[in-house]
């Protein structure tokens, strides 16, 4: 008990002298913030929910089937399995810190959590649930009925069940990588390569869009900007036309959300068409169509070193 | 009257509720809660309007490259659209949603944000690559020169026009990033042309670090002006103006509440004014009240005054009364106490008259007159008294006489001294009774040995004349009591009382013959108990607790007084005297019981 204990007060002694001895770096890039006060009540029947299977129609899924916290908050799938057994149309992005997306979905269509998980359980590839339905089955549920009264005023309702599932994804920031702690000012933990990956991410100019403090995740951007990302891959689909689904503006065609490059480590395949099955081929791809350039093998390796600083901490654990 | 007056107090309640309810209505009426939302509303929208302009700059500063992080980009728009919600939550539980005008504004606020977040979202994609490829022109034609400089063999010239023609583009790239005009796009036009051509001319290891630069360069031709109208266009959108619309309807709503407002405190001042008014008119009224209290009160006063004088006379009356009633019943006491020994000297006087009686009758029956017809005869013999004693017929009886004289004498001698020897204890009793009475207050037991029998023969001998006339028969029922210690006048008083009581009782029984039963005897050796019983008419019921009450009589010329003082004698001997009837004609029963105190009989 004894060293444990030492440990468990050395920590924020540590993170005293660290903070006292290094001021934070000043990049485009910028650490996570700690998550956000929430109610332990609403935050609790959130995890139970996220859980919960009979969220969708036939009480096949839940989130957690495809948002796995053990798998960096996605499933290794190019495209997962929804309630009928059949695949989605695109890739499942992590569920860490998608509260700090600017908008949810690849094509962001979703401005809040709420209204991604009001869509996904409606959606007749994922959960092809009703809200009519969820509630009704939560309301027979007397453990839930329970949960709710405690949490909310007015008990099982749609709005709540929303509520508290964001309020929970909200708690879900993987916060402790070590880019992070670098950022934070601790140089030292950051390896000379590793350096040398952020220094040639921001050379190459990968952090034109994955900037921020979810290092992507603000903005939406042109898939193939230096040229046809979708011709060369070939056998377009519906998916593929990204945010013009949503503006059917000519403008928005193969415009996805910039998403975030944290834990990209451990969330292959990348891409919403789950096209690039490891890092270095997802970094081709980017290279190729979005930057234009073609880097030496020495700063792909360097930059994918990088990309590996990104991986963050939950429950105590490396992702 | 009383209806009236209940109808007053129900119109006053009505009238009072009526003022409540006026004013309650003005004050709601001039304090409408519109102000306060009024002022958080502005507030809102002024943050609104703020975060819209910080929004703006943070554009500016992405546009010219200052800052490679989008997220200020983002925060403003979040924090903008909580604030909106805020305020539309606030506007809309005023109602005020239902307004055309305001529905009007709030629409073309929200068109408007929507609008230029579209314009945003572009503006940031497009001046991303653009910023990307910006950054990137003087390193991608560093790579083609650094080549062309490594170049040895060839045409020197050639090579130098190359050089030249690739920097001039670079130049004309940069130039139209700052002034995007259509010469300097048919500037770079020209320019790519010409690389082209010099790309057909150079080495093929030229031709992947060329085409990335004119990609780039042709990325910047067409992302430039996109970029800038973006810019134009998002600058266009009117978001503040919006907004200061919105600002300018919370200001003419305000003015009209304020109007109102102002109209309605008017009002209140009215009806204020009206209040004091009859505030003043109601005080005039109760002071007039007052004055007419006061007189009333003092009149009150007056006669409280009057009342207290009277009742002091009269209570100095009463005081004279009682002080006179006090004197009356001390005369009363004293007449009682006089009755009392009266009574009792009385009682003992009868037996001096009895004794004085007995003396005169011997008296006047004496045999000494006889002495004196002795005394005639022989004076009628001076000279031959010796021949009258011896030879006289009556001479000769004469000394015979004389001697039956002398005994006669001696006998009645001895009567008389006896009668008298009766008659001064009868005084002595008498001076007891008075010695007692005069000491009645203090007077301790005084407690002397007696004999109970003799006391008791004392009492019948004081009852003796009364007791023989009647032809009353006296059992005696006396058992073996030794000497006691006792109050012999208070005894001997209660004995006398209750013998002559018994005696009265037995008077009215015709022929028939009269006993009493006198009865001593001691019960459990603490008790001494005296009796007396008689046959006579005996005692009513209801007479029964009456009998010792001072002033009960049942005789005509009684006066209630010996019962209730034997009562109390037997009291102030520690003992009680109680009484018992059969009913009427069945005659009574007294009894006394002292506590025994024999005397200690010397060894």
């Amino acid at each position: 008990m004894s060293p444990f204990f030492h440990r468990l007060i050395l920590v924020p002694l540590f993170g005293l002298c660290l903070s006292a001895g290094a001021a934070p770096l000043d990049e485009p890039l910028k650490p996570l913030p700690t998550a956000p006060k929430q109610n332990p009540l609403r935050v609790e029947l959130g995890r139970q929910l996220f859980n919960e299977p009979r969220l969708s129609v036939n009480g096949s899924i839940s989130c957690a089937s495809c948002h796995q916290l053990d798998n960096g908050g996605a499933d290794k799938l190019a495209f997962s399995i929804g309630f009928a057994g059949l695949p989605v149309a695109v890739n499942t992005p992590s569920v860490f810190n998608a509260s700090l997306n600017f908008r949810q979905f690849w094509n962001g269509r979703a401005d809040t959590l709420e209204a991604q998980i009001h869509e996904v359980v409606q959606s007749p590839s994922e959960m092809g649930s009703n809200w009519q339905h969820v509630v009704q089955t939560l309301s027979a549920d007397p453990a839930y009925q329970a949960s709710f009264a405690n949490a909310y005023p007015d008990g099982v309702t749609m709005t709540n069940v929303q509520n508290a599932l964001a309020t929970y994804e909200r708690t879900l920031l993987s916060n402790n990588s070590r880019f992070d702690q670098y950022l934070l000012g601790d140089t030292d933990i950051l390896t000379r390569e590793e350096k040398y990956g952020y220094q040639r991410f921001k050379e190459y100019g990968c952090i034109a869009c994955h900037q921020g403090v979810n290092i992507g995740g603000n903005m939406f951007q042109k898939f193939g900007v230096m040229g046809d990302y979708f011709q060369v891959r070939g056998q377009l689909v519906e998916s593929d036309l990204g945010r013009y689904l949503v503006t059917r503006d000519e403008e928005d065609r193969n415009v996805f959300k910039v998403p975030s490059l944290r834990n990209v480590a451990v969330t292959a395949p990348y891409f919403h068409d789950g096209s690039a099955r490891t890092l270095e081929e997802a970094v081709d791809v980017m290279f190729k169509f979005q930057l234009g350039r073609i880097p030496s093998t020495e700063d792909k390796t360097l930059i994918i070193k990088f990309l590996k600083t990104l991986t963050g901490e939950w429950g105590g654990k490396p992702l | 009257m009383r209806i009236s007056h209940r109808r007053n107090l129900a119109l006053l309640g009505i009238v009072a509720v009526m003022l409540a309810s006026t004013l309650l209505f003005l004050y709601l009426k001039s304090n409408s809660n519109q102000t306060t939302t009024y002022a958080e509303s502005r507030d809102l929208i002024g943050r609104i309007k703020q975060l819209n302009a910080q929004w703006e700059t943070e554009i500016l500063k992405a546009r010219i490259a200052i800052s490679h992080n989008y997220d200020p980009l983002v925060t403003p728009l979040t924090e903008m659209t909580d604030l909106w919600q805020r305020f539309d939550t606030m506007e809309s539980s005023h109602g005020r949603n239902d307004s055309p005008t305001w529905r009007a504004s709030h629409d073309a606020y929200q068109k408007t944000l929507q609008e230029k977040t579209r314009l945003v979202e572009q503006f940031k994609s497009h001046n991303a690559v653009l910023r990307n490829s910006l950054a990137f022109l003087p390193t991608a034609e560093d790579d083609i020169q650094e080549q062309l400089a490594q170049l040895v063999d060839g045409d020197k010239l050639q090579l130098q026009n190359i050089a030249t023609d690739t920097y001039d583009l670079l130049l004309s790239s940069l130039e139209f990033a700052q002034v995007t005009s259509d010469d300097k796009a048919a500037d770079i036009l020209l320019g790519l042309s010409k690389l082209a051509v010099n790309k057909e001319r150079l080495p093929e290891q030229f031709h992947s670090p060329i085409d990335v630069l004119s990609n780039h360069i042709s990325l910047i031709l067409r992302e430039q002006p996109v970029v800038n109208r973006l810019l134009q266009n998002i600058e266009a959108i009117p978001v503040s103006e919006r907004l200061d619309d919105i600002t300018h309807l919370l200001n003419t709503d305000q003015q009209r509440a304020d109007a109102v407002d102002q109209r309605y405190h008017f009002y209140m001042l009215v009806f204020s004014v009206l209040l004091v008014l009859l505030l003043v008119y109601l005080a005039i009224h109760l002071m007039r009240s007052f004055t007419v209290i006061q007189r009333v009160n003092k009149a009150l006063q007056t006669a409280n005054d009057d009342l207290e004088l009277r009742v002091e006379e009269r209570t100095r009356e009463l005081k004279d009364t009682q002080s006179e009633l006090l004197d009356t019943a001390r005369q009363a006491g004293m007449a009682e106490i006089a009755t009392n020994v009266l009574h009792n000297v009385g009682n003992v006087l009868n037996s001096v008259n009895i004794s004085a009686d007995l003396v005169s009758r011997k008296l006047r029956a004496s045999k000494a007159q006889g002495l004196g017809k002795a005394m005639q005869l022989i004076n009628g013999h001076p000279g031959d008294l010796g021949t009258f004693l011896t030879q006289d017929e009556k001479g000769k009886l004469l000394p015979g006489y004389l001697n039956q004289l002398v005994d006669a004498i001696a006998l009645e001698q001895q009567g008389m001294t006896e009668e008298l020897a009766q008659l001064s204890k009868s005084v002595d009793h008498i001076k007891d009774i008075v010695a007692t009475q005069q000491s009645y207050a203090g007077a301790n037991n005084l407690m002397e040995p007696l004999h109970i029998s003799e006391l008791l023969e004392d009492a019948l001998r004081m009852n003796a004349g009364a007791l023989t006339r009647h032809h009353v028969k006296v059992i005696k029922e006396y058992s073996e009591v030794p000497q006691v210690m006792g109050d012999k006048h208070r005894l001997l008083l209660i004995l006398i009382n209750l013998i002559s009581n018994a005696k009265y009782a037995m008077s009215d029984l015709g022929n028939r013959p009269r006993q009493m039963t006198l009865g001593v005897k001691i019960i459990e050796d603490s008790i001494l108990q005296v009796s007396v019983k008689d046959d006579g008419e005996g005692i009513a019921e209801e007479n029964m607790t009456r009998i010792f009450a001072h002033g009960f009589t049942t005789r005509k010329e009684g006066h209630g007084f010996g019962l209730h003082s034997c009562a109390l004698a037997a009291i102030e001997m520690n003992g009680h005297l109680t009484a018992h009837s059969d009913g009427p004609g069945k005659g009574a029963l007294f009894t006394l019981q002292i506590p025994l105190k024999t005397v200690p009989e010397p060894a």
